[in-house]
């Protein structure tokens, strides 16, 4: 069966008919197919093969996965350990990527890095967006007083930047990894809340919703069953981009020299304890890894972020 | 019109009294801005003096309004290190600040809107990969990193001065604010020229670009004028906001850079446990922020009729 | 246009299409075997194959074709608008007095854009830029062309504002195009295209968009203009009807090939296509009074990306032989140096079955079946959206009355239909009735039961006996879930016995295989998701079913065959349907019985016949009147009431009779007549001798519009 893009109506606008004539039909003629959501998964995973930076992106996201999970197994050194004896050593054969300046084994210390930033970034990420889908999504289906309380609570949060949001908090509950995933959660949370208003109310006039209320359903669900499944692809595609933008930001507070306790190797920490070596020629190693490490870290994100956005809607491929 | 501004200024206001109960939660009701830290020992008997003199052992809802009304009166209180009024330590940053954002977001809208139109108007050629690709790299680079690499690189070379500056040398502003300038400017730029690509395309696929065709335009009134005006919308919203957070204070540029503004004024506030001036800092960048929304609102409104007349 | 048809000089029928040997003086604009074609991934994209037509001056000449079939692309390529990449030019040349266009230098092409070709756009709101005064856009479109200074351009661009019809020209010329209403947009679009006196206009869809009283304005706009300034038009479109009353000649195309051109008389009365005959014979006619069974044509039209073999149609042709899959047919003359031509194997049998006669369709005639229990009764019916303001706390300042108190009932097994023009709160009528949105006042009867004062859940189960087909089968149906998902959700929440056949019983029922079931919405067409609606509407027998503009979304042959399904359903289960229409082709072949909705309330109320033959309300005739008809020989005939101005704001309706303000009639009243209409609101009451036909109007009268 053919399913070229159709036209909108017995109004066969011109520019309907060029671009459906100007663009391959996005549905090969299947047969019967009988897989339901199986298929839809195969037909997502088909688009985001195409694009090879997102190939790209999940390779590198596979790999600090990876490294988080197997962390203990694979660092040569322990993280921990100083050496006061062996600090800034270029590297070498025995020390891959140098020593830092407390003396560590900065390759294993990369590497206990990015269990922290994975960790870091999929908790904040995971609580960041479970507050800004209940709220968005309550805000936008309730509408009324509901929403625009909810709605000036995401201004208020919204006026600070992340880092200073972060800032606040951390200085408030103390050093951690905890305090910096409830700080970068607590300010990172609007605009999933934004995004999932915006798409609840534009579903919630939908004819197929409202087709749901004509057969009976309740407002539980149509929320879960006929909202959320159409609503939540941009909020994710924004959760995935997020993730690289917290790594940042924890980084960022490591900097500043609060969040992460210091003794903790984190790729924030590690540059700004190498900040008297910046200008230093042969040292700068200290701060190159841990650099390339976050960079990498968030383009890796950032690839997977752009081929989900393509491959959850196709009305958006070729798209700037 | 008028009620349009009047209600986004009454939102406005809410706004910035909502930050100013977080600032003062975080500051003074849950934090304790006499606790020991590191190597500042505080002697609980003088800490309960010190209390007592900025009035912290009040009710909180009482020590609330005493803020508030500390606030609009333009008494921010006086740093606990030197006992400065902090309004004088923000007198003295803020126009570092501003000087820094203004020509950060001059680099960023010159380099980010023409870059993002030479793409969008050059689809699928080589200038148009160069920047997709350039743009999504400089996203994916923290600030900090190109502050590094800066630092490293190019302080103290040809006319940039070094970091930290030294004491001896007169160095003009405007010399001074290049390197962090451009560092901030580099990502925002890439942003606004992906902002501006995805603008302009979308706006070339309209059907008003197609009667400006058809009307006999050539191609450059037809891009410069047509498509332009529309496709700058939403990049100014975005130009707007941005420089609404930097005159907030570039935290770890200025930081990087050593540079004095209330970014780096924070950054040392931080270190210090110095919490009038944090909580100042923190509502000034609040203020700046909920200002430049509401003058891009306002903005936005009158570059796009559809809006204005609603 | 219509009126010139018949007189057409003969000198000029020596050289049509492609004859262009013996002619004297070149065509105004002539298209030789044009191709234009995109160059995709999935292979070549044929959008134009080898089309060739012409137009002189003051000439209409009717390109007529589905979605698909590259009649705009087309026009937009003589403008040089078709964007290449993707879009090649394998052959064809396009001449203007006998100049190539596509051979000139683009600096050359542009100077005759907009100055000699112009061309006017389906969709008047987004064909104007958003951000800049519509008399600049106008003040522009001289000054690109003509040496004049802005103060002068601006005054030459209020001049033409008036001169098309726009009240007020001087403020209106000052204002942005979202605060014009759609015909003002039209009437301003065409104002700019006509600004260059060009010589040629293209006009692609102009009033699809609009209202068809609005379309009427907009076509004797159209009209009068060529009349003074001798234009030549090339009209664009899907419509039939519109082709009839305002075309010279007309080409029909299909899968980017004209596959049949000739005067308007000769297609209309004597097809020679097999693709035009079927689309002639699918058509709904207002007309009718006995409406022939609608014939629709099978399937769908092609994708250009997998056109057939042979001849593009014969996959959907009923005269298709072996030799039409492999032979492409070449355009013929229909009789030895005749101008009508044709692309068809089997044009003797194309023009025997279109001279038989037809069988009359199932509900030939309406069932007025007086003394039984109605179905369904609305009374008073108010749905008020208030209008809120304020600074922190929103007020209500004031109501958009979109309903404002409507009555009536729909007898078992029949049909009523609810007509109005975009606006008129026919759409929010259906929803309130069926408690999709909450009425303001009033109440609303289903069968014994009272449905305005249910509880929630009483109202939830109560959805068993009313149901709703919506307007957009694109937009109706969950992208994420299959069509055994979507159907299966009612079983699970109103209860009913769902065995393993349930489903694909349900959609043989609907005309769908049954192994589409596991298919999710994206996969089908528009007329088979239309159908996966209307399966998931029956599904449990309901008693009541609203079709909110079911097929007015669907390409023409599609529309016949749901139109159809819809009848053969109404008959198997015996439904009732309340049928939202603003196409009243359409509403004279289903209905039993038809309102007329103005501005929120109902004006007219009758029997099917009685409405169409005998209208008593001067909004229901203006209505009838502004409908074109298939049929060139009714049209020219045909006497039209072309109402001026636009519909008044349904927050601030007008006092007394809300039509009065655009009424044909109120302005031939003598004064205290009119003050009655100003001051009195007219009841809907029973028309003088009818037991059935009410009307809401202080001077109702007859006035037969229907034919000449």
């Amino acid at each position: 069966m053919t399913t070229l893009p159709p036209p909108t109506g017995g109004s066969p606008a011109d520019t309907a008919e060029v671009a459906a004539a100007a663009r391959p039909t996005t549905q090969a003629p299947h047969g019967g197919r009988r897989s339901a959501g199986p298929g839809q998964l195969s037909d997502i995973w088909r688009r985001y093969r195409r694009n090879r930076l997102a190939l790209l992106g999940l390779g590198i996201v596979g790999l600090l996965v990876f490294l988080a999970i197997f962390e203990p197994f694979i660092t040569p050194f322990s993280p921990f350990e100083q050496n006061l004896l062996n600090t800034t050593a270029p590297p070498s054969a025995r020390h891959w990527f140098g020593t830092d300046v407390l003396g560590r084994d900065m390759f294993s210390a990369i590497i206990y890095g990015a269990k922290l930033a994975v960790i870091v970034g999929l908790a904040t990420v995971a609580m960041s967006l479970l507050i800004g889908v209940v709220f968005g999504a309550i805000a936008g289906f309730r509408g009324g007083a509901v929403d625009s309380v909810i709605m000036r609570t995401t201004d208020v949060f919204l006026a600070f930047p992340l880092l200073v949001g972060a800032i606040l908090v951390v200085r408030t509950f103390g050093a951690g990894v905890t305090p910096v995933i409830i700080a970068l959660a607590l300010f990172g949370w609007t605009t999933s809340a934004r995004l999932m208003r915006g798409q609840t109310l534009a579903l919630r006039e939908s004819e197929y919703v409202e087709a749901a209320r004509s057969i009976g359903a309740t407002d539980r669900r149509i929320i879960s069953r006929h909202i959320l499944p159409n609503a939540i692809a941009p909020v994710l595609v924004y959760a995935f981009t997020n993730i690289g933008v917290v790594v940042v930001a924890m980084a960022s507070l490591s900097f500043l020299g609060i969040g992460v306790p210091a003794d903790i190797p984190e790729w924030g920490r590690l540059i700004s304890q190498s900040a008297p070596f910046f200008q230093v020629p042969g040292k700068s190693h200290l701060w190159a890894f841990p650099a390339l490490a976050i960079c990498v870290t968030t383009l890796g994100f950032a690839f997977v972020a752009d081929g989900l956005r393509d491959a959850l809607d196709p009305k958006l491929r070729g798209r700037g | 019109m008028g009620m349009f501004i009047l209600r986004r200024s009454g939102q406005a206001v809410l706004v910035v009294m909502g930050a100013t109960l977080l600032v003062f939660i975080a500051t003074f009701a849950l934090g304790d801005p006499f606790a020991s830290t590191g190597d500042r020992q505080v002697p609980p008997e003088i800490a309960a003096a010190n209390r007592a003199q900025f009035g912290l052992d009040q009710p909180l809802p009482i020590q609330y309004v005493t803020y508030l009304g500390n606030l609009f009166t333009g008494d921010l209180g006086v740093d606990f290190d030197q006992r400065r009024p902090v309004i004088d330590m923000l007198a003295e940053t803020v126009p570092n600040t501003v000087r820094l954002a203004l020509v950060a977001i001059l680099i960023d809208v010159i380099i980010g809107v023409v870059a993002g139109i030479i793409a969008a108007v050059k689809r699928y050629s080589f200038a148009d990969v160069l920047v997709t690709v350039l743009s999504t790299l400089a996203i994916g680079v923290p600030v900090f990193v190109i502050g590094i690499v800066l630092v490293a690189n190019l302080s103290g070379v040809g006319p940039f001065p070094t970091v930290p500056r030294s004491f001896t040398v007169e160095v003009p502003w405007y010399q001074e604010v290049l390197l962090p300038a451009f560092a901030l400017a580099i990502i925002d730029a890439a942003f606004i020229a992906r902002l501006m690509r995805g603008s302009m395309l979308e706006v070339l696929r309209s059907d008003y670009i197609r009667t400006a065709r058809a009307k006999g335009l050539s191609e450059r009134k037809v891009i410069g004028k047509h498509a332009l005006r529309n496709s700058l919308i939403p990049v100014v919203t975005y130009i707007g906001v941005s420089l609404g957070v930097l005159l907030g204070g570039a935290i770890i540029t200025e930081t990087i850079f050593q540079y004095n503004g209330v970014g780096f004024l924070l950054f040392r506030a931080i270190s210090g446990n110095n919490a009038p001036v944090i909580s100042a800092v923190v509502v000034f960048g609040v203020l700046a922020y909920v200002l430049l929304s509401l003058l891009v609102d306002i903005l936005y409104a009158f570059l796009d009729p559809r809006i204005r007349l609603n | 246009m219509a009126d010139t048809a018949g007189t057409t000089p003969t000198s000029r029928g020596e050289d049509v299409l492609g004859a262009s040997g013996g002619s004297r003086t070149a065509p105004l604009l002539e298209v030789r075997d044009l191709r234009v074609h995109f160059d995709t991934p999935a292979g070549t994209v044929k959008a134009v194959d080898g089309v060739s037509w012409q137009v002189d001056e003051g000439e209409t000449l009717a390109i007529v074709g589905e979605s698909g079939s590259g009649k705009s692309v087309s026009a937009m390529t003589i403008l040089g608008l078709v964007p290449s990449p993707p879009a090649v030019f394998p052959g064809g040349q396009v001449l203007l007095r006998g100049r190539s266009l596509l051979d000139m230098p683009e600096a050359r092409q542009r100077k005759l854009r907009g100055n000699e070709i112009s061309m006017i756009f389906q969709d008047p709101l987004t064909a104007l830029n958003p951000v800049f005064k519509v008399g600049e856009q106008i003040a522009e479109m001289i000054r690109t062309h003509r040496k004049v200074g802005k103060a002068a351009a601006l005054r030459k661009a209020v001049d033409l504002l008036g001169e098309v019809g726009i009240p007020n020209p001087r403020v209106r010329a000052a204002q942005y195009p979202h605060e014009f209403s759609g015909g003002m947009r039209q009437r301003a679009m065409i104002a700019m295209a006509l600004a260059n006196d060009p010589q040629v206009l293209l006009a692609d869809e102009p009033t699809t968009a609009l209202d068809v009283t609005v379309q009427a304005q907009i076509m004797q706009l159209l009209e009068d203009l060529q009349a003074s300034r001798n234009t030549a038009i090339v009209l664009i479109t899907h419509d039939l009807g519109l082709v009839a009353s305002h075309a010279d000649r007309i080409a029909v195309m299909y899968a980017g090939r004209i596959v049949e051109t000739g005067t308007c008389e000769e297609i209309f009365t004597a097809p020679r296509h097999s693709y035009t005959h079927g689309l002639l014979s699918s058509l709904a006619r207002m007309d009718h009074a006995r409406p022939e069974k609608l014939e629709p044509i099978p399937g769908q039209p092609p994708s250009l990306s997998r056109v057939p073999q042979g001849c593009a149609f014969h996959p959907r042709c009923q005269f298709a032989t072996a030799e039409c899959t492999t032979e492409v047919p070449i355009l013929v003359p229909s009789r030895p140096g005749s101008d009508h031509l044709h692309a068809c194997l089997h044009s003797d049998r194309v023009a025997a079955a279109h001279s038989a006669p037809r069988p009359p369709a199932a509900v030939a005639t309406a069932r007025v079946e007086t003394g039984v229990p109605p179905v369904l009764e609305v009374e008073g019916l108010v749905k008020h959206f208030p209008i809120r303001s304020g600074l922190l706390f929103k007020r209500t300042i004031g109501a958009v009355q979109a309903v404002d108190g409507i009555d009536l009932d729909i007898e078992p097994g029949t049909t009523l239909s609810l007509v109005g023009e975009s606006g008129c709160g026919k759409s929010t009528a259906a929803r309130t009735i069926l408690r999709l949105q909450e009425p303001t006042a009033g109440s609303v009867r289903l069968g014994s039961r009272d449905v305005t004062a249910m509880r929630k859940e009483e109202l939830r189960k109560a959805r068993e006996d009313m149901q709703i087909v919506f307007q957009d089968p694109y937009a109706s149906l969950n992208p994420r879930m299959t069509v055994r998902q979507i159907l299966t959700e009612k079983y699970e929440l109103l209860g009913g016995e769902l065995t393993e056949d349930t489903i694909p019983d349900l959609l043989e029922t609907v005309g769908l295989s049954a192994e589409y079931a596991d298919r999710y919405p994206h996969e089908f067409s528009g007329g088979q998701r239309q159908r996966v609606g209307i399966a998931r509407a029956i599904a449990l027998n309901p008693r009541f079913v609203v079709l909110d503009e079911p097929v007015s979304a669907l390409d023409v042959s599609i529309q016949a065959q749901i139109l159809n399904l819809l009848e053969d359903l109404q008959r198997e289960f015996g439904l009732t349907y309340l049928f939202i229409a603003h196409d009243l082709s359409v509403v004279r072949h289903i209905s039993d019985r038809v309102a007329v909705m103005y501005l929120g309330g109902i004006v007219e109320l009758a029997d099917r016949d009685d409405l169409f033959e005998r209208p008593q309300h001067p909004y229901t005739q203006a209505l009838i009147s502004a409908v074109p008809i298939p049929d060139p020989a009714v049209e020219r005939s045909r006497e039209r009431i072309v109402l001026t101005g636009d519909v008044p704001n349904p927050a601030d309706p007008p006092s007394g009779c809300r039509f009065r303000t655009r009424c044909w009639k109120h302005l031939e009243l003598s004064d205290p007549d009119k003050q009655r209409c100003i001051t009195e609101r007219p009841a809907l009451d029973l028309a003088d001798g009818s037991g059935r036909h009410r009307v809401a109007c202080h001077f109702a009268g007859e006035r037969q519009v229907l034919r000449g």
